[in-house]
């Protein structure tokens, strides 16, 4: 396998945990606003 | 190699609780209620539920036990690590549906079984639970210890201490609801750290260079993704050991019970890709070792990843990823003693003690001090370094051999306690009897283990194909797991004892209670009646 490829093997986890992080800040933010506008706690 | 001074590491712990401890303040009530110190409010949303399940899963040792998979296997080290691991959150949530729509206000999966069975399986997976989670937090602990040995000149006792006194001082008063809360910060922790340290090291050691200059350290197994070798030692009895925790685990059902019913599919679809991005990236810091040509620190694996980032990274990154670790290990140390408070709260004060009238102030206090009484032990028994690995095998075994009768009593209207208690001990008895090589495995006994390990095979394969297709797939899949396993079992498996004893404790626990039920003249049970017994503590007014 070409080092480029295996390179991308290497680097391609954290990329995607990226992709999660940014995703549950969004909900996060969706979140709490849902709960300011419900009176309600988030846990 | 860096290490931090007294005064550095200390501020960096205390930095890390304090903040985490002033968080929890935001979400402290001067009257916490019963129900919410165990699953905050049954409604919890999709980012608090879909990161509390990810950092509670990424425990101190799936860091390391990454690595380690990386440097002794290679190339796909870390993927028969973390990619089965990530397995299991996904297909443990179709059961978790199924366990919600019996028991909408359930705390705990044994409250469920005791509706469902009454006390002896009840006591059986709350007993493993409470073992389970005790050497859990012994393990985190420990693992904080080593930590700030290798890289402060605080001592180990020094480092268990610390930990033990800052994951209570922030989850003690609000319990799961502190728990689910912190989980959100500590991930973001971890997610940011691995998201900078797996490259920077990367292209430390030469980025793709390293791969024309390092294949040579690898041996051709190593450099295989399909190495046989990783699949059985590492990949197969991890994939069947995960099934086993995912079922068995209350930290687990926990977060089932607590994530709004609408919102488990979204977030554990998305746990299973957040754990398995970080944990097999962290994984391939074990890989780059390899091809770098690292020893490990006094040939310790667990030494690898610390060694990596003190070696090759600034002071600054190692401050991320000292925080990375305690983040980790905290977010599942608090998961473990929120876990053990609502087991004795439900299991053994609600149930046993108050006969289902629990009085909900006394239970709230029960909850408390079982989170001090556990953290002592986990604190005693880290300090002490006791060898755990024979209690871990046990709780495994004891998980591995409840999977089939708590699915199948919670699916199957006919399946009665004898046939759980008795499938579970009869499972239980035989793994040890393999596992621990009590006779020895070769001729006819071989051959007997071998048939049961490749039914069991047919089992944990049928089981996930039924949680997501139904009963026909499943029992399809596993029929033809079933004759592919046979015909590769036999006079095979016996070489592989950990594989063996394994899938050895899901064939016969699932023929036992088939067998059991199939002889039992009692009448079906009406899974209706488990939502009647499992109740709700607090009253409307708390």
């Amino acid at each position: 396998m070409s080092p480029m490829l295996l390179t991308a093997y290497v680097l391609v986890w954290p990329i995607i945990a990226s992709g999660v992080l940014l995703t549950l800040c969004t909900c996060l933010v969706i979140d709490i606003k849902e709960a300011k506008r419900t009176d309600t706690s988030l846990v | 190699m860096f290490q931090f001074s007294t005064t550095g590491a200390l501020l960096i712990l205390l930095g890390f609780y304090g903040i985490t401890f002033f968080l929890t303040l935001r979400i402290g009530k001067k009257q916490e209620n019963a129900d919410g110190y165990m699953v905050s409010n049954s409604s919890v949303g999709f980012s608090m539920s879909a990161a509390s399940m990810t950092a509670t899963w990424i425990w101190a040792a799936s860091f390391y036990a990454a690595a380690s998979s990386g440097y002794k296997y290679g190339l796909s080290g870390a993927i028969h690590y973390g990619f089965w691991g990530a397995l299991m959150i996904l297909f443990i949530y179709p059961f978790g549906r199924r366990f919600r729509k019996l028991a909408p206000n359930a705390h705990t999966l044994a409250e469920i079984m005791h509706a469902r069975h009454g006390n002896s399986s009840q006591m059986i997976l709350a007993g493993s639970n409470v073992i389970g989670s005790v050497i859990s937090l012994m393990v985190n602990f420990t693992a904080a210890g080593a930590l700030v040995d290798i890289l402060s000149p605080l001592s180990f006792a020094q480092g268990v201490m610390i930990a033990g006194v800052g994951v209570l001082s922030y989850t003690f008063w609000s319990g799961f609801r502190s728990s689910v809360f912190t989980d959100f910060g500590q991930l973001v922790a971890m997610v940011l750290a691995a998201v900078i340290i797996i490259p920077l090291i990367f292209f430390k050691l030469g980025g793709p260079e390293l791969f024309v200059q390092g294949m040579g350290n690898l041996t051709p197994e190593q450099a295989s993704f399909y190495s046989p070798t990783a699949i059985l030692e590492q990949g197969a009895p991890f994939f069947v050991a995960v099934l086993a925790y995912a079922i068995g685990n209350q930290t687990i059902a926990q977060r089932l019970f607590a994530v709004r019913e609408d919102l488990i599919k979204p977030s554990f679809i998305t746990a299973t890709i957040g754990y398995g991005s970080i944990v097999i990236g962290l994984g391939m810091l074990g890989l780059l070792a390899l091809l770098a040509g690292v020893q490990p620190i006094d040939g310790d694996m667990n030494n690898l990843i610390p060694q990596m980032a003190a070696t090759y990274l600034s002071p600054v990154m190692v401050v991320l990823l000292f925080i990375m670790i305690i983040g980790s290990l905290s977010s599942t140390a608090d998961s473990d003693l929120s876990a053990l408070s609502a087991i004795v709260m439900t299991d053994v004060y609600g149930k046993h003690i108050s006969k289902n009238k629990p009085n909900p102030k006394i239970m709230l206090w029960v909850g408390r001090m079982t989170m001090v009484v556990a953290t002592t032990l986990g604190v005693i028994f880290a300090s002490l370094k006791l060898d755990i690995l024979s209690m871990l095998i046990f709780v495994g075994a004891l998980w591995g051999a409840i999977v089939f009768p708590v699915i199948a009593s919670l699916y199957w209207n006919r399946v009665t306690n004898s046939a759980f208690t008795s499938a579970v001990a009869i499972a239980f008895l035989l793994f040890v009897v393999a596992r621990f090589e009590l006779i020895a495995i070769q001729g006819s006994v071989a051959l007997f283990f071998e048939v049961i390990a490749a039914l069991g095979g047919a089992v944990v394969i049928g089981l996930m194909v039924f949680g997501f297709f139904g009963y026909r797939a499943g029992l399809v899949a596993g029929a033809i797991v079933a004759c592919v396993m046979l015909y590769f079992s036999i006079d095979f498996l016996r070489d592989y004892i950990v594989l063996l004893s394994s899938l050895t404790a899901y064939g016969a626990s699932a023929i036992v209670c088939t067998a059991v039920t199939l002889r039992s003249k009692q009448p079906s049970f009406n899974f209706a009646a488990i939502d009647r017994r499992v109740v709700e503590f607090h009253t409307e007014d708390q």
